[in-house]
């Protein structure tokens, strides 16, 4: 309720007293629909029963130009898995250093992956959501800076973001709610276009915290049985964070082809290493978009952090750390099918089938999803 | 044979009207060149200067008037709907805005008459000496 009143204040102050040329308001919506086959598997939040809230979301942008190089931007948006309660996904300010440079402060998102940006704004992409297995991270935003520069550099077009800031909110850590607090991050994303091809790197570094109060006994029964050390290697205690993703797109004007790998680490925590990938391959014919894609992720558990521990520890403190580390081990292959069709000039029609393969309990989940993109 | 090349030359008659279907207009005092690359810089918001460096303000016709269809897919390589999640890209996330938009020809002309740092297109039939063409296609 607060959150709408801000809101609604913050838009009201954006649009009074300004010529409307000066602001600009744009929006943007998603309504999906999906379910999965099988009635004792869920998947993406989909369960065997239609579900058209999970991926559905709103989302308005206002965005005023103050003159001399200055706009503020504010993105609200109300996603169907929160109730659509509106909150703000973006909210900065810009400031044109000159024709190829501008500095964004405020709320920003995390520039990870190629689509990181407009993830949301399914008009811009032909699946019915980005890929999962590649995008799942979460930490989707962060207050700070990011200094974009675009250039031509001979016949590439060039666009690094330098970006500094934090991020802090509620996630979930081996089922436990948590709190997390990365500090310190820093990245630099680089991307290089010409013609037919862009080649995207992303470096992104921080320092994570996380207190998940549903693990602090455990981890105070492990420092009261004289193992302070195996508590620092499990725990998230201001641990250096490293992302890297590589990424490649080939737009041929009919087929396009796109693919992202990423590999994360936070040393001195029972995070396991993480690389994920996925490739795509759509075809345009007109307004209809058919694509293929497969996602893998591979999640390895850091068991060497207990090992060493396993004839020291009593089992009713050894086999829960060793259930908290596993947990953290992912293998899937996710294989999808759909399409897109762009019936009308601002909205596109999608549907999705998706079927993951978990090699780890040789489980097998899929769904079907269909949904409306539409920009305004 | 000369049915042969009869039907040669209206081909060729054919396809050249296709080919000048749209004019490239900038305003009279301006005498900036812009060749295909320059002008899908412009239009697509990776640039905002002419070669020259002076400012470009590139403006587009609504969508649905057919020189804008013209527009797109010769001179943009871009489907309409391929130009609109371009734009959303950048929209949404705070790097840009799309060009503004003019109703018809004679809203374009009159808008590219009053800025010296304007650049437009129109068809080729609409052309008038209200306004210099920099290129057809």
């Amino acid at each position: 309720m607060k959150k709408s009143i801000l809101a609604i204040s913050l838009v009201s102050v954006l649009c009074s007293g300004v010529a409307s040329a000066n602001v600009h308001m744009n929006g943007f919506a998603s309504i999906k629909g999906g379910m999965s086959t099988a009635s004792d598997k869920s998947l993406y939040g989909y369960t065997n029963e239609w579900d058209f809230k999970n991926e559905s979301l709103f989302a308005i942008q206002v965005r005023s130009d103050l003159g001399d190089r200055l706009s503020v931007t504010a993105q609200l948006m109300g996603r169907g898995s929160n109730d659509f309660d509106a909150r703000f996904e973006w909210a900065f300010l810009t400031y044109e250093l000159s024709d190829t440079m501008r500095i964004n402060a405020g709320r920003l998102r995390t520039p990870f992956y190629r689509f990181s940006d407009f993830m949301d704004v399914g008009f811009a992409y032909d699946w019915l959501r980005v890929p999962q297995g590649v995008y799942g991270l979460g930490f989707n935003n962060l207050e700070g800076l990011s200094l974009y520069r675009t250039t031509q550099l001979g016949e590439f077009d060039s666009t690094l973001q330098l970006l500094l800031g934090s991020f802090s909110g509620n996630i979930s850590l081996a089922g436990n709610p948590a709190r997390a607090d990365i500090n310190n991050i820093a990245g630099v994303t680089w991307e290089l276009e010409r013609g037919w091809w862009s080649v995207r790197t992303a470096y992104l570094s921080g320092k994570v915290s996380i207190d998940a109060p549903g693990l602090a006994p455990l981890f105070s029964g492990l420092t009261q049985a004289g193992v302070p050390d195996l508590v620092s290697a499990l725990d998230f205690n201001d641990d250096q964070s490293q992302f890297i993703g590589l990424g490649i797109t080939m737009d041929q004007g009919e087929w396009v082809l796109i693919s992202e790998y990423n590999r994360i680490n936070v040393k001195n925590s029972f995070f396991a290493k993480r690389e994920n990938y996925y490739l795509s391959v759509g075809y345009r014919f007109d307004s209809i978009t058919p694509f293929v894609s497969f996602e893998r992720e591979d999640h390895r558990s850091k068991s060497d952090i207990y090992q060493p521990y396993t004839p020291l520890l009593p089992a009713q403190l050894l086999q829960p750390v060793i259930a908290v580390v596993e947990s953290q081990s992912v293998d899937t292959k996710t294989w999808n099918a759909g399409l897109r069709y762009d019936f009308h000039p601002a909205a596109a029609f999608k549907i999705q089938y998706s079927n993951e393969k978990n090699t780890l309990t040789d489980n097998r989940s899929d769904l079907v999803a269909v949904g409306v993109d539409i920009v305004f | 044979m000369s049915y042969v090349k009869a039907m040669l030359a209206v081909l060729l008659l054919l396809s050249g009207s296709v080919v000048a279907e749209i004019a490239i207009i900038v305003h009279p005092a301006n005498n900036a060149s812009v060749d295909q690359s320059e002008l899908n810089r412009l239009f697509l918001g990776r640039g905002n200067s002419f070669s020259d460096g002076s400012r470009a303000t590139p403006l587009n016709l609504a969508e649905g008037v057919p020189a804008r269809e013209h527009f797109d897919t010769q001179v943009l390589n871009r489907s309409s709907a391929q130009l609109k999640a371009y734009w959303s890209r950048l929209v949404f996330t705070g790097k840009g805005t799309p060009p503004a938009e003019h109703p018809n020809a004679a809203a374009m002309k009159a808008a590219v008459a009053a800025d010296p740092s304007a650049i437009g297109y129109i068809s080729a039939s609409d052309v008038d000496d209200s306004i210099r063409v920099v290129a057809t296609f």
